[in-house]
């Protein structure tokens, strides 16, 4: 139960960053799981190759993710969030090939799966009966950070209010001066920050691989889905409940029903409450 | 523009004509005055390529250093690649292509169980010879072909050695822990007669996917059901998340890998926790880890050609591979055929290579030609160091 | 209208004496383009005419493929009989998941439809008494009249990709596919002009499955192997593909779409292990340069006629 917690808070972080793109944009980065995931060899250059400390590693990580989602946006994105949502779908999903690709390529043969080195003591620490990794509190206080940081962000910003406003009503938000084009960048281009914050915290925890991205988006998605898309707080919860409900399933059923507890799960919330566990109506898109 | 399209059916019908004649008609296919060319089929893109194209990469290399001596018989070698995504119809397509495209003298490759036991049917009919380098079902060899080797061990002899170790061990709770994937079933399978054969019962059966982050539940069940040795057939990432989760409770069975965690170094790093390999052992394919002196000049050869890469265990397998076939080739004489090269293959007996645990023999009764299990183990703080190798018949 | 089908009869009768030359690599790909344009163009009538985007093809194709095989395998029955048992089989299962989707619209049916394709899966790697699990299995070659089992597939596969294509391309003009057509372009629209929501949805799933049906049988007789990988989300990320390139709501397009995909798949092998990176970079460049797919260059073509894209140009009004 208590380890589902930490899976979840994995799931959480990924899902704050689709969260994220969602709301200034009302679409889906497919390949949020593969910006992570080379965020994530970023840090690894940076950190084991290079030998720089983890927080310059992590600022790194996060620099060049923000740049990479700007980049993404300007050259492949912007062209198609005008056209349909399955477009979008698409052009996302061919950034995915090629990060993966272009992974594969560059970092695929120094050996499987890449260990990152812990940011913290290795040993299992006991608070009462439990048993933790204190890698595992540091990615949870982490997913909690982040998401508060936004949460501020959204509140007190200039900047995320403009973001706010572009989403519940892009038309109006132009006709107030707000420059579209740049919120989508921006959102984008934060949304893949946050993924690089993510993969510089959990890697010591998953291990780095080029293929890492998919199975932490589908989750990662579902978790944003079932917070209701639209809502900070609701992909942390949806992160959450992911992650307890894998764990229950491994524990009460059999493990082999693990993988497919999440998604049983995500379809009878789906059909019992269309719109996830907090979601509104959804935003209108461009 | 209407005529251009309308006669684009045509000029497709006359490419497709003309197609078949581009390639130089030969005596024997892939066999020219200069040069060999040895088709090759793995999986190049997706999560399989360390099983495809690292492993190419390792023939290859040995192909670089038999070129630069001069060849085979005067001929330079040449590796055609092609990639079968891992999946039964890629892997149809790459054969087809490699063998009716490519003129393929002959195959090596496969990585990918599924797709390689797919692909079987078509490798058998065309009677070109094939090499397996990495998929380890045991379907792919057996029952036997004519025309097909594998260098590869097999999932059946690692899983007897498996249990044949935790008994030696005086292990008598055993558990197995696997993944559902097609990997993980290749072993699973020959696992179970293996147990079912020796009349042992499992204390637990647990699975953990490909992609776990967490494993505190299947920990806490075998734990809870006393296993005394944990057979684990999973890859080093949830092998590694198993361990690790085990440790945070203390809990420290003989833990018991396979050729798919082949270098223990870097598993322990995977891991992560100290001491909490202590007691793994695992089945390398490879007599050396590939930091090990021995395969020192590979590590450089590999490291010029692809700048990238650091050697791993997926090129010695290709090395291996490679060195195999290669001197069937030299036995095969200067005028091969592909009867000729089968032919030499069933007379390799007892060959060393630089990278398998022992001598590779092939006969025609048995195409499995490698059958040596070498135990490895890295205690913590020290050296890996082979503890035994363990020949099945 | 009568120009696709016209070339596309030049095409299929061009595949059709393709065995006369083509060694056997090249009819491989002939048999897996038909099978393509089967896919594409299932999958076009629930995405792009009646504009619900699911995930679920792939994952209704293994139904269809497993059923026939496994028919086969099990219970022995023949596969004249297994292929329509199998197409059936998913057809049933499109209608049951139609339900819960008429109640999600967007990314929300994705996600659900995601969740169904993944739970597919899930069944078939641990179903092992009935599947055989993740290890796959091998299916027995179907045999036929006159011509052996590779050509007789080969042909079987052809001659329903051209049914198919041109039941589709009749059935968009129909009652029920203007009724899709209506519901795409809105649901509160299509609903007050008496349009069955329910009925029109449960439709193109039902009509999608039994195509993904048809053209996962087909793939078990030719590929003589099951296996679960055969359709995961990367399968289902082509057949997405097919579809945008080609051009949402065309049926032209599906079939130019799945040609297209095909051919990237497989000319893209000269690139050796960059493959991913070319084709997502080609997926990107298709919808940045032609968001309406192959087809709605196509449209712009003097004589070129295929009413219902997706964005409706002003000719092309009912």
């Amino acid at each position: 139960m208590l380890s589902g917690l930490t899976t979840g808070s994995i799931y959480a972080l990924v899902a704050l960053g689709i969260v994220l793109v969602y709301k200034a944009t009302g679409t889906i980065n497919f390949a949020h799981g593969d910006q992570l995931m080379i965020a994530g060899f970023l840090a690894y250059t940076l950190h084991v190759m290079l030998g720089l400390p983890y927080l310059v590693a992590m600022l790194g990580a996060v620099i060049g993710s923000f740049l990479l989602g700007a980049l993404a946006e300007r050259i492949g994105f912007r062209a198609v969030l005008r056209s349909n949502l399955i477009n979008v779908v698409l052009a996302t999903l061919g950034l995915s090939f090629v990060l993966k690709g272009v992974a594969r390529l560059t970092w695929g043969g120094i050996s499987d799966y890449l260990s990152f080195p812990p940011l913290v003591s290795p040993d299992p620490i006991m608070i009462g009966d439990l048993i933790l990794l204190p890698q595992q509190l540091v990615v949870t206080a982490g997913a909690l950070v982040v998401m508060g940081l936004f949460a501020l962000f959204f509140r007190l910003t200039t900047i995320g209010r403009a973001m706010q406003a572009t989403a519940d009503n892009p038309k109006a938000a132009r006709l107030v001066g707000i420059r579209v084009e740049h919120i989508h960048m921006l959102a984008f281009a934060v949304g893949a920050a946050v993924a690089g914050a993510g993969a510089t915290l959990m890697a010591p925890l998953t291990l780095l691989y080029p293929d890492i991205g998919f199975t932490l988006f589908i989750k990662g998605f579902a978790a944003a889905v079932l917070g209701g898309l639209t809502s900070l707080p609701g992909a942390l919860v949806g992160g959450l409940a992911i992650g307890i409900v894998e764990a229950l399933a491994a524990g009460y059923i059999h493990s082999s029903f693990l993988e497919v507890s999440a998604f049983i799960a995500i379809m009878l919330t789906l059909v019992l409450r269309p719109r996830g566990l907090m979601g509104g109506p959804p935003p209108r898109r461009a | 523009m209407r005529i251009a399209l309308k006669r684009l059916p045509m000029l497709l019908l006359a490419f497709l004509l003309l197609a078949p004649h581009l390639a130089v008609a030969q005596e024997v296919p892939g066999v020219s005055a200069e040069a060999i060319r040895i088709g090759s089929f793995g999986a190049l893109t997706g999560p399989g390529y360390l099983y495809g194209r690292l492993v190419m990469n390792g023939v290859e290399a040995v192909f670089d250093k038999v070129n630069a001596a001069g060849g085979v018989h005067g001929r330079r070698l040449t590796l055609v690649r092609e990639d079968d995504r891992c999946e039964p119809s890629g892997a149809i397509a790459a054969v087809r292509k490699l063998v009716f495209q490519e003129q393929s003298f002959a195959l090596v490759g496969g990585g990918c169980s599924n797709a390689t036991l797919a692909a079987r049917g078509e490798i058998e009919q065309s009677g070109v010879p094939f090499v397996n380098f990495a998929s380890v079902h045991d379907g792919i060899t057996l029952p036997r072909a004519r025309n097909i080797f594998s260098t590869a061990l097999t999932s059946g002899i690692e899983s007897q050695a498996q249990i044949a170790y935790a008994l030696d061990q005086g292990a008598r709770r055993i558990a197995v822990v696997s993944m559902r994937d097609a990997w993980g079933r290749s072993r699973y399978e020959p696992l179970m007669a293996e147990i079912r054969r020796r009349g042992i019962t499992l204390v637990a059966d647990e699975e953990v996917p490909p992609d776990a982050n967490d494993a505190t539940p299947q920990v806490l069940r075998v734990r809870q059901a006393n296993a005394d040795a944990v057979i684990l057939l999973l890859y080093p990432k949830p092998g590694a998340v198993f361990l690790r989760d085990a440790a945070k409770f203390g809990f420290r069975p003989l833990a018991i890998g396979q050729s798919g965690i082949a270098d223990p170094a870097a598993f322990e790093e995977q891991v992560g926790v100290p001491g909490a390999t202590a007691r793994f052992v695992t089945i390398s394919m490879v007599r050396y880890t590939p930091d090990s002196p021995e395969v020192a000049a590979w590590r450089d050869a590999i490291q010029a050609k692809y700048p990238a890469d650091r050697l791993s265990v997926f090129n010695l397998f290709g090395i291996g591979n490679a060195q195999t076939l290669v001197e069937a080739l030299r036995r095969a004489g200067p005028q091969p055929t592909r009867e000729g090269l089968i032919a030499a293959l069933n007379t390799i007996s007892d060959f060393p290579t630089d990278a398998f645990g022992s001598g590779i023999t092939c006969t025609p009764e048995d195409g499995r030609c490698n059958k040596t299990v070498v135990w490895i183990q890295k205690p913590p703080g020290g050296p890996i160091r082979v503890i035994g190798t363990t020949t099945v018949q | 209208m009568r120009q696709p089908v016209l070339l596309g009869l030049a095409g299929a009768l061009a595949l059709a004496v393709l065995p006369l030359v083509a060694n056997p690599y090249l009819l491989f790909v002939g048999n897996q383009l038909a099978i393509f344009v089967i896919l594409a163009v299932g999958l076009n009538l629930l995405v792009g005419y009646c504009g619900q985007l699911a995930f679920s093809h792939a994952a209704l194709s293994g139904i269809g493929a497993y059923g026939t095989a496994l028919l086969k395998v099990h219970l022995g029955l023949p596969f004249f009989l297994a292929l329509p048992c199998g197409a059936l089989l998913a057809t049933a299962v499109g209608l049951a998941i139609s339900y819960p989707a008429l109640r999600l619209s967007g990314l929300y049916l994705s996600l659900a439809t995601l969740a169904f394709a993944q739970f597919t899966l899930w069944v078939f790697m641990n179903w092992e008494a009935v599947t055989f699990g993740a290890g796959g299995f091998r299916v027995p070659a179907p045999s036929y009249p006159l011509i052996g089992a590779g050509l007789g597939t080969y042909y079987l596969s052809l001659a329903l990709a051209v049914l198919l294509a041109l039941a589709a391309a009749s059935l968009v003009r129909s009652r029920l596919g203007r009724a899709m057509i209506a519901v795409r372009d809105g649901e509160v629209a299509a609903e007050a002009l008496g349009i069955n929501l329910l009925r029109t949805k449960a439709m193109a799933f039902g009509l999608s499955a039994f195509y993904a049906g048809v053209a996962g049988g087909l793939q078990a007789l030719m590929l003589g192997y099951m296996a679960p990988e055969s359709f995961d989300l990367f399968h289902m990320a082509l057949m997405k593909a097919m579809i945008v390139v080609g051009g949402l709501g065309s049926i032209a397009g599906s079939v130019i779409g799945a040609g297209a995909v095909l051919f990237l798949l497989e000319g893209l092998r000269a690139f050796k292990g960059a493959q991913e990176i070319a084709f997502g970079s080609l997926l990107i460049a298709a919808v940045v340069f032609a968001p309406r797919g192959l087809a709605g260059a196509l449209n712009r073509l003097p004589r070129w006629r295929e009413s219902y894209l997706r964005r409706p140009a002003r000719d092309a009004a009912p």
